[in-house]
């Protein structure tokens, strides 16, 4: 039959496709709601009941009388769609009607964020019909508004970034908001892990450090996903106690979340059919009937592949437009543009990196598309909320990639419907972020002798500036004596500091800047010849001028992309901490990495077959960090050849460092692994991880605290894994052949390990 | 390990605050003063106890406020010579400012001449945070027996309440501050500064400011490559300097000080800081003259049509149209914007004859013409005269100019869609008359 097909039909469709291996209902759930709290503002309850609201769900309730009664720090665990907004809002408007003169911050992960929340809580306070004045506080506001901002914005809101770089050094043009700070709101803390959240939580020890010079003590609320460590993570980011507020009450849609493994097309190899191109197939589907689908992908490169092809598939039925890319790298207006057009209903998909997993408003979707396992399942159920936010059936389709992470998720459904999600980390007291955040402290205010950051000891470190010529000691006071202005050269999202421009220039008498990317990035994905890949277009890479952190591009038309190999070196430094695991040794310190790219390969787009190949010229990058060291007692391994020993390092490698990544929560760029036959330090077959920024942001040291599980895990994966002598999906390469079962060798030597 | 240690090692990854490229010119005068000093060596111990004896050999005197110690002093220069001329200079633009009844940003009208503090800072840094120290506040006020240039030195970081408490002493809220660029740095720097010890001192006044660095850019911003303090002084205020050191090296200077505790090393950018009050004065004089049409020396046409559009802004129509008329008379370019805003101002005025002969003229002085007379001349044709073929004829002119532009900014592009448009409109009109 011709015609148009329901969503209900296509779901049914999906259910009789043998390659769905899990099928999970999460069947509709009611609200639960509680009266407004006795203490609410007579005003709030009129506003609310203006809007048809009578009662609050359960957490927001919660929420409010924590805050507003109890004068407690909270962080509310709020998924997509439960109305986390009201969970600040109540409180800090309370506040304000309290005491108008009383101020509160807001911080938001991105610009866009902000934006949406100063409109919808405007709104509101339009419905209260009372001067309270809040203000977004960005980049883009502008000079005569933000005069009044400062002096007469009772709420703030702002990202970490402007917070860091623009109100903190100039805090004495904020007095009146440090003077009356009663409240900060930090949503979407699940965001704030990793690098980017041990940056925050300083600048965070900066703000209170402000605040307390002005007299002020703000209580906080944080919103987050859920995570295994909601409160564990604001403590650490906010330095202070927390409660937690966990009961949600909001009503969920019904959802099927589905799990699709691509069927295995090379039997020996286990190699599966390629996720992407499922994942093409299958929104295709959605997107003919013009059902609106999101598509998340892993790699910039790959939503880009994604987004091409599907433009294709469904060019009879969509033009063009109505399949936008997403991710960062495009400009400012082009993804506020693209938000616009995915609210109104114009763009019916989206292909995006983990960028949308944020709360954005691009309104309701029907369908979630996965490709591959995003790497967390707090990540996961982000990225599937964007589906059916508002209450009505909505599905969401993981489709497996052959690596050992995504097989290791589809072989435990459990893990993923029921287990606890991961923990997010932060190292705050990593020396190298704490140094620079030091550094704008002491811009904003001198140190005294006996002063602490927030409870850190710090004179030393104050000496050391001092010594370099940064801070000058006098009279027990520590005073920034040095011209420049600190928080400009430190960013808070990336480890490197310089960003490589993105130049087109195939229109000669208009070249353009249409992207950036981190220096690291871009030693394997702008290169020179490299098949560079911007909303679905290519582009060459020409020239990437290194010195000057320009990388000149032109469109082309090819049938292949590029893919970059990276040479790692290791050197240990230091051992902090060390112990046995079973007949190996396990030891954690301080490492040096140095990194190059080597060559890249041309790989065609249709067949994935490798074309043609090139060498790379860029120079070698250092880092310093901290790392793991495990290594195999090489009395076992005298028998096996050293080609077949480097194999089997290698998927050793692989797997562990595919279980890590659960076991840590964290993307698999932030922890590398490296296998050496003969390693420098211990003259032992060794395998490596490292975290991938300098000084460490924690995640080899809690490796090396679960080593024992995160071994146990691994080698369980290698019995669950079907093939026979090993695959890409669990060691990474294919074991049959002259070597012998490399599996078998990998799982030997890793449960050799586990002797005790 | 110790954390020392540890950042020794990472040192590499640890970002260095970037130094000024004149590190070296600043060691270099560093070195000449160590040596003249002829190794007047003293241990660090000592250094600094004898503090206030080396500032009292630049004539500075300590003033003492709750246990901390700042430097000021006052210099006075007589009005002999030059600073006689300077002076009579400045007493008749007052006279002419007071006056003249206009609102106009350079106007002292009604501030009396010894309140205006021609004002300027040196400070740590170029950025404006709070992390940015002022060590030296300067300003010039004409006094009875001379120019008075005082200065307040910030001896150490520690003692920043009482250089504050020592300038607010000497400033009240009937001054007037005339600076340069101080409305967007000088000024905020100081009450950024003054916040941290606002516990301690008087509030800040409210005052007047006069910003000339506004009114500079005004006049000269086409002329000069930039409108830097030092290049208008040398370019339009015929000041020399001879071995000055550069404000840019105040940073570098002041924390070596801090290091060696001699006030010798500020010796240059003290000079410095005292030169540029100095100038203020004549700047403001000059400028003024130029507007009153008192400059004797022969201004550029630029510069009489930058005035008249100034005044222009700040409704005064008539001065501009005399500043006009000077241009006009000027040879070199600029004549045809002469006689093109005179035949705006005229056409305002509903003078339309007199406006279309200025238009015409504004034609004939230049080889490239410009391309807005033409379209005037259009307007007026098809408006007042209603002689559509006359209009259709300008516009045409006006639309060909307008396509041999060599760069086609946005802003052109716009000028000749408007164009098209009146083209097309006139023909469609002579066409209807047809």
């Amino acid at each position: 039959m011709f015609g148009k097909k329901s969503l209900q039909e296509l779901i049914a469709e999906l259910k009789r496709d043998e390659h769905v291996t899990h099928w999970h209902q999460i069947p509709e759930e009611e609200a639960k709601y509680a009266p407004f709290p006795e203490a609410m503002n007579e005003k709030i309850k009129a506003a609310l009941r203006k809007r048809g609201i009578d009662s609050l769900y359960k957490h927001q309730a919660s929420a409010f009388e924590a805050v507003v009664s109890g004068k407690k720090n909270i962080t509310a665990v709020t998924p997509t769609a439960s109305g986390k907004t009201l969970c600040y809002n109540l409180p800090v408007i309370q506040r304000i009607l309290d005491k108008p003169d009383s101020r509160a911050l807001y911080l938001f992960p991105t610009k866009a964020l902000a934006q949406d929340q100063k409109s919808e809580i405007n709104e509101f306070i339009d419905e209260i019909d009372v001067g309270i004045n809040s203000y977004t506080y960005d980049g883009d506001t502008p000079a005569n508004i933000r005069q009044i901002v400062r002096k007469a914005g009772h709420i703030v809101i702002t990202n970490p970034d402007m917070l860091h770089s623009a109100i903190l050094p100039h805090h004495t043009k904020w007095i009146s908001l440090f003077e009356n700070l009663e409240t900060v709101v930090i949503d979407e803390l699940h965001t704030y892990r990793g690098v980017f959240g041990s940056h925050v939580a300083n600048v965070v020890r900066r703000l209170k450090r402000i605040c307390k010079y002005y007299g002020s003590n703000p209580t906080f609320i944080c919103t987050s996903a859920t995570i295994a460590n909601p409160r564990e993570l604001s403590e650490e980011l906010t330095g202070e106690n927390v409660q937690l507020i966990d009961n949600n009450g909001a009503p969920k849609g019904k959802k099927h979340f589905v799990l699709y493994n691509p069927p295995v097309v090379n039997k020996q190899l286990n190699i599966r059919k390629s996720s992407t191109r499922v994942v093409n197939e299958i929104a295709a589907n959605f997107l003919k009937e013009k059902i609106q689908t999101i598509v998340f992908s892993r790699s910039r490169v790959s939503v880009e592949i994604i987004l091409s092809h599907l433009q294709e598939l469904v060019k009879k039925e969509l033009s063009r437009k109505s399949i936008r890319g997403y991710r960062g790298g495009y400009l400012p207006n082009q993804r506020r543009e693209i938000e616009r057009s995915l609210r109104s209903g114009e763009t019916v998909g989206v292909v995006s990196t983990n960028a949308l997993e944020l709360g954005v408003d691009i309104g309701q979707l029907q369908v979630c598309v996965m490709n591959g396992y995003p790497g967390s399942v707090a990540s996961s159920w982000q990225q599937a909320g964007r589906a059916g936010r508002r209450q009505d059936e909505s599905v969401v389709i993981m489709v497996a990639n052959s690596n050992p992470l995504d097989q290791y998720i589809f072989q435990h459904p459990e893990f993923f419907f029921g287990g606890s999600p991961e923990t997010a980390r932060i190292n705050k007291d990593n020396l190298i972020i704490l140094v620079d955040h030091l550094k704008c402290a002491a811009y904003e205010l001198p140190f005294e002798r006996g002063d602490s950051f927030d409870g850190v000891e710090v004179e030393e470190i104050l000496d050391y500036l001092a010594e370099e010529r940064v801070l000058h000691e006098m009279k027990n006071k520590w005073f920034w004596m040095n011209d420049a202005f600190p928080a400009h050269n430190i960013s808070l999202r990336s480890a490197a500091q310089e960003n490589v421009v993105i130049i087109d220039q195939t229109y000669v008498e208009k070249h353009r800047v249409i992207g950036e990317m981190d220096t690291f990035s871009a030693l394997t994905l702008l290169h020179d010849e490299a098949i560079y890949l911007h909303e679905g277009v290519q582009h060459q890479v020409e020239y990437l001028d290194w010195d000057e952190k320009k990388a000149y591009v032109r469109e082309v038309d090819v049938e292949y992309f590029t893919d970059a190999n990276l040479a790692v070196q290791l050197k240990v430094l230091e051992i902090d901490k060390e112990k046995q695991a079973g007949n190996s040794m396990l030891e954690y310190g301080d490492m040096m990495v140095t990194a190059m790219a080597t060559i890249f390969k041309k790989i065609k787009l249709e067949t994935f077959e490798n074309i043609g190949s090139g060498p790379i010229h860029l120079p070698e990058q250092e880092l310093h960090t901290n790392g793991i060291a495990l290594s195999f007692p090489p009395e076992e391994l005298e028998d096996i050849d050293e080609k077949v020993l480097e194999q089997i390092l290698i998927g050793i490698a692989h797997v562990l460092q595919h279980v890590s990544c659960v076991r840590v929560m964290c993307d698999k760029n932030d922890l590398h692994a490296v296998p050496e036959v003969k390693a420098v330090h211990s003259q032992k077959p060794t395998v490596f991880l490292y975290d991938r920024y300098p000084g460490g942001i924690g995640l080899s040291e809690t490796i090396f605290k679960q080593m024992d599980a995160i071994i146990a895990e691994a080698v369980d994966y290698l019995y669950a894994c079907p093939c026979e002598e090993g695959c890409p999906s669990c060691i990474g390469v294919a074991g049959a052949g002259d070597k012998g079962n490399m599996k078998k060798s990998v799982r030997k030597l890793l449960k050799g390990c586990m002797e005790n | 390990m110790s954390i020392k240690s540890k950042l020794q090692r990472m040192k590499g990854h640890l970002k260095t605050e970037k130094q000024a490229d004149n590190q070296d010119a600043a060691h270099e005068i560093k070195n000449q003063i160590n040596n003249a000093e002829t190794n007047n060596k003293q241990d660090n111990a000592k250094k600094g106890s004898d503090l206030p004896e080396k500032w009292e050999k630049l004539d500075f005197q300590p003033f003492d406020f709750e246990g901390e110690t700042s430097f000021q002093r006052k210099v006075y220069y007589p009005f002999a010579g030059e600073n006689k001329t300077l002076k009579s200079d400045m007493e008749s633009v007052h006279t002419w400012w007071n006056n003249i009844e206009m609102d106009h940003p350079l106007s002292s009208r009604d501030v009396p001449l010894e309140r205006m503090m021609f004002f300027d800072t040196e400070t740590t840094g170029l950025s404006t945070g709070a992390g940015n120290s002022i060590f030296l506040i300067g300003y010039a006020r004409l006094l009875e027996e001379g120019i008075e240039v005082t200065q307040h030195i910030l001896g150490d970081p520690a003692s920043e309440a009482a250089f504050m408490y020592g300038f607010l002493q000497e400033f009240s809220k009937d001054d007037y501050l005339v600076s340069y660029n101080g409305k967007s740095f000088d000024w905020p720097q100081v009450k950024s500064r003054h916040a941290f010890v606002r516990e301690r001192v008087p509030k800040l006044p409210a005052f007047g400011h006069i910003d000339l660095l506004h009114a500079a850019r005004r006049l000269w911003k086409h002329e000069l490559p930039s409108c830097r303090l030092s290049i208008v002084e040398q370019e339009k205020l015929s000041v020399r300097r001879e071995n000055d050191t550069p404000g840019s090296m105040a940073p570098l200077l002041y924390f070596d000080y801090l290091n060696e505790k001699d006030p010798e090393i500020l010796s240059g950018i003290i000079e410095h800081n005292d030169q540029d009050v100095r100038s203020l004065i004549k700047l403001y004089a000059e400028i003024s003259k130029r507007l009153n049409l008192t400059y004797q020396e022969g201004m550029t046409a630029m510069e009489h049509l930058q005035i008249g559009h100034w005044f222009e802004q700040t409704g005064s129509p008539s001065r501009a149209l005399v500043h006009y008329e000077k241009a006009s008379g000027l040879s070199g370019s600029g004549r045809e914007k002469a006689y093109h805003r005179i035949g705006l101002l005229l056409k305002k005025e509903g003078d339309i004859n007199s406006a279309k002969e200025n238009f015409l003229r504004a034609l004939a002085v230049s080889s490239t013409p410009f391309p807005d007379s033409w379209t005037e001349l259009a307007k007026i044709a098809e408006h007042q005269e209603k002689n559509f073929s006359d209009a259709y004829k300008y516009s045409r002119q006006a639309l060909e100019q307008l396509k041999s532009s060599t760069r086609l900014t946005g802003g052109v592009k716009k000028q000749i869609e408007a164009a098209e448009k009146r083209v097309s409109r006139l023909s469609g009109k002579l066409d209807g008359k047809r």
